[in-house]
């Protein structure tokens, strides 16, 4: 490790309850104990939490903190006793102005001795995202999805052996933390400057630096712990982990093994175009081998085992943040086996209204025809929506709804190798006789 | 073979090249042919190619750590993040057997999968409980290497069948020489062919004897306009040889995927005669192919307004009725039919009616009895299908001239 020293915890253990801090320091530097890493993926963000043991005497503490050329918030960082944490007590805590980065922390402490303490502070430099893969079989029946955390490391630093967990969430900043980090007596360096890549990276090895010590042989892939809390679901990698500088480590953290799903055709000319689209559709539940946490954003990739040994690609989306029980639909693109086609039969004009002899309202009658030719060896769930503008009476012999006041929906299975209708007469209210902005499902 | 791509190598564990050593990373490896490559082009936009090797792994130790496989290329663009990595067999007694469990762990187990900075590599986490020879399968979507499709069609002297060949064109710029490898269209036949870089290849994917063809001859006023100025009233008479992609008709195996088709004729003497090539559509199962030749210089329309009457009704509102004469002279030694497209919604907009949608309108009584008139496109889009004689063998015979008439009345139109 060749960088910069950024993150000294010093213990000074002052005779006197005096709170200053000079420039001439004798220091001790308490070692390490671990380091934890939570990463958010909503924001440039890794909430860092650091044990060290410190020495107290009775009385009046005097700790130093200092993080040169590091992009912590200094608004965030925190002191917490986790050993007779009812004996000591933050006093006050001092940002001396001579000194940038830099605080100190007057500490009453009724027990003298050694205790373990809690640093911890927010700091930027890493982040995380989701990728998904699945694999169907054959026959478009049965599905194996694994999901993926990959972790990036753009500190400029090689870390090792930390212990990590990923946030699953969106929060809220009202500033940014590495902004937050620049206030305090150093100049403001320019995005993207050398300054600032350095600072944001060391902030990320501060996080990492002297973490905790080698882990065994991992044997298997790691298992990734989910828990919700709040509005947030929190991943955490097993064990510890080191990721290179530049490096991103990619690691499995959701697997539905033999899982079912749907096939549904969706014909939504304002949506997805001329052709209908084909949507793989199933659930973030038990019933589908998943369902523990939300699925985070991330771009989900489908492939088909061909039968011959090999894979077939159907397609990728972003799939969007998923929570428990809710649906999951994958847009695979068009298939050539389905075909759509939408006929007018026929037009009639009436009921005319006249202003000063001139045409200002009528009504137009259209007969419509759908027909879906479905080639597969398999039966399809056809759904189709079609949108209408203004004042529209409507009429099929076919079940039909309205999805919302401009659009209609219907569904129909289409046999294998064989062919549906879907009939509608469309009554479309014109000019000055068009008194709404709906359709009436007659 | 150049080797520009997939080095797959097996990393000497001593060295322990994690990715603690981040930007010099020092590499001795072994790199493992590929035993098997397969390029699937069944995506219309995307092209996955998977490859088989046999990696040597070494029994995982705490002290030794897992195997690291790394893969890297150059000067190819591999979608990093599409790459797949399956262990599928282990060698044993000379034989790969399926990977099973011990004591309820697998034998093999991608632990993870680590991305170098400024390097298109990445390196595989790979336990193994004892020392083997595993095979794998890598899979990735690559650009660059990519499939069109193309048709030859030879219709016989009397233009009624013809023999249509569907090929496949493989490009390969993608950087990267194969070898010999599968390949797979996503329908037809799998080939194994030797792709190297640079280099296109086509292969015969199907071929389809005896297809049954219609040729059309077509006249679309609206579309095509006066023919010139010497002839106000014609206007352009376009063939097609028009195919049915079903059984009956000889295809129908699997949608006709668009590309340049050329169409050749047999000129009865064992030559072929180009007629002329066309760009065709997609044309999925029991749908029609249209493959234009060209304009028929001996069939001749011209169409005539004959006359025309507006109905006057309430206030502004209005029928217009309308005459329309079409008259078909066939120059050629054998009859024909010719399809005459008459765009209802045109006409009306002719008339000064600008309402949405289709126009309203019925057949007048003048209309030539026993005129075929379709509407297979939709109800404002009548095509009259018009047959012709051929041209009379007797020299002093003229041509006849076929006159229909087609009379409309067009509904409740209005000005705007």
């Amino acid at each position: 490790m060749t960088r910069h020293l950024c993150l000294i915890l010093a213990a000074v253990l002052l005779l006197s309850g005096n709170a200053r801090a000079d420039n001439v320091d004798l220091v001790t530097l308490p070692s390490r104990e671990g380091v934890q890493l939570t990463i958010y993926n909503s924001a440039d963000l890794t909430f860092v939490k650091e044990r060290r043991h410190l020495t107290l005497k009775r009385g009046m503490n005097t700790i130093q903190f200092s993080w040169a050329n590091t992009l912590i918030d200094p608004s965030s960082v925190d002191f917490r006793p986790l050993e007779h944490a009812d004996k000591v007590e933050v006093a006050d805590t001092v940002f001396p102005g001579q000194k940038p980065q830099f605080l100190v922390w007057h500490i009453e402490s009724r027990y003298e001795g050694q205790l373990l303490v809690e640093v911890s502070y927010f700091t930027s430099g890493l982040s995380w995202q989701m990728d998904y893969v699945g694999t169907v079989d054959p026959e478009e029946e049965r599905m194996d999805l694994r999901g993926h955390v990959r972790v990036v490391n753009r500190s400029g630093e090689e870390y090792e052996n930390a212990e990590i967990r990923l946030i699953v969430g969106t929060i809220n900043l009202v500033e940014k933390i590495a902004d937050l980090a620049r206030r305090r007596g150093i100049p403001r360096p320019q995005p993207g400057s050398p300054v600032a890549l350095r600072l944001r990276r060391d902030g990320a090895k501060a996080a990492f630096d002297q973490a905790a010590m080698a882990e065994g042989l991992r044997a298997q892939g790691k298992s990734v712990v989910k828990e919700g809390f709040s509005e947030y679901f929190m991943f955490s990698v097993e064990g510890t982990e080191t990721i290179g500088n530049g490096w991103s480590k990619r690691m499995q953290a959701v697997h539905a093994k033999d899982t079912s799903f749907d096939i549904v055709y969706r014909m939504r000319a304002h949506q997805y175009g001329a052709r209908p689209v084909r949507f793989f559709v199933w659930r973030n539940d038990e019933e589908h081998e998943l369902g523990d946490a939300p699925l985070p954003n991330g771009r989900i990739r489908l492939f088909r085992e061909n039968g011959r040994e090999g894979l077939s690609y159907l397609g990728d989306q972003l799939l969007r943040y998923v929570p428990i029980k809710a649906p999951i639909e994958v847009n695979v693109g068009t298939d050539d086996l389905v075909v759509y086609e939408s006929l007018r039969q026929g037009t009639e004009r009436f009921n005319f209204s006249f202003r000063h002899g001139r045409v200002v309202g009528w009504d137009t009658k259209t007969r419509w025809v759908d027909q879906v030719r479905n080639y597969r060896g398999k039966p399809i769930h056809f759904e189709l929506r079609r949108r209408w503008s203004g004042h529209v009476d409507y009429t099929s012999p076919q079940e039909t709804s309205t999805f919302d006041h401009q659009t209609i929906q219907a569904a129909f299975t289409v046999a294998p190798r064989g062919r549906a209708l879907y009939r509608a007469t469309v009554v479309q209210h014109e000019g000055h006789n068009a008194r709404q902005n709906r359709i009436d499902l007659r | 073979m150049k080797r520009l791509l997939g080095a797959l190598s097996l990393l000497a564990l001593g060295l322990a090249l994690a990715p603690t050593t981040a930007h010099a990373r020092i590499k001795l490896a072994a790199q493992p042919d590929r035993q098997r490559v397969e390029i699937q082009l069944d995506h219309g936009r995307y092209t996955l190619v998977e490859e088989e090797r046999i990696v040597p792994l070494l029994a995982s130790s705490a002290a030794r750590g897992n195997n690291r496989i790394d893969f890297s290329w150059a000067n190819t663009q591999i979608d990093k993040r599409s790459i797949q990595f399956r262990p599928l067999a282990v060698r044993e007694n000379g034989r790969f057997r399926p990977l099973r469990e011990v004591d309820g762990k697998p034998e093999i187990a991608v632990i993870n999968v680590a991305y170098p900075p400024n390097e298109n590599a990445l390196v595989w986490e790979v336990y193994a409980r004892k020392g083997c020879a595993l095979k794998v399968r890598v899979s990735y979507l690559i650009a660059n290497l990519n499939r069109t499709f193309a048709y030859r069609a030879l219709a016989n002297r009397d233009e009624t069948h013809l023999t249509l060949k569907k090929y496949l064109q493989l490009r390969n710029y993608s950087g990267e020489a194969f070898g010999e490898a599968g390949i797979w269209a996503g329908f037809g036949p799998k080939f194994v062919k030797s792709v190297g870089q640079q280099t296109d290849i086509k292969v015969l994917l199907e071929q389809f004897a005896q297809v049954p063809i219609k040729k059309t001859y077509t006249f679309d006023w609206f579309q095509h306009g006066a023919l010139n100025a010497d002839k106000p009233h014609a206007s352009r008479v376009l063939m097609h040889y028009e195919l049915v992609n079903d059984e009956q008709h000889g295809l129908g195996t699997f949608p006709l995927q668009p590309g340049k088709a050329r169409i050749f004729i047999s000129d009865g003497r064992g030559g072929e005669a180009f007629l002329g090539e066309d760009w065709a559509r997609f044309t999925p199962l029991d749908d029609r192919m249209r493959l234009y030749l060209g304009e028929a210089r001996d069939v001749v329309c011209t169409r005539i307004v004959q006359d025309n009457k507006r109905h006057m009704g309430q206030g502004n509102l209005f029928d217009q009725e309308l005459w329309l004469r079409f008259e078909v002279e066939n120059y050629k030694d054998k009859a024909v039919t010719l399809d005459v497209v008459e765009q209802i919604n045109a006409l009306a907009a002719q008339y000064g009616a600008k309402a949405p949608g289709d126009a309203e309108w019925v057949l007048g009584k003048d209309t030539t009895a026993g005129l075929n008139i379709t509407t297979a496109k939709g109800r404002a889009l009548p095509v009259l299908h018009v047959a012709a004689p051929a041209r009379p063998k007797d020299p002093a015979a003229k041509v006849e001239k076929v006159t229909v008439t087609l009379h409309v009345r067009i509904k409740n139109l209005w000005k705007r």
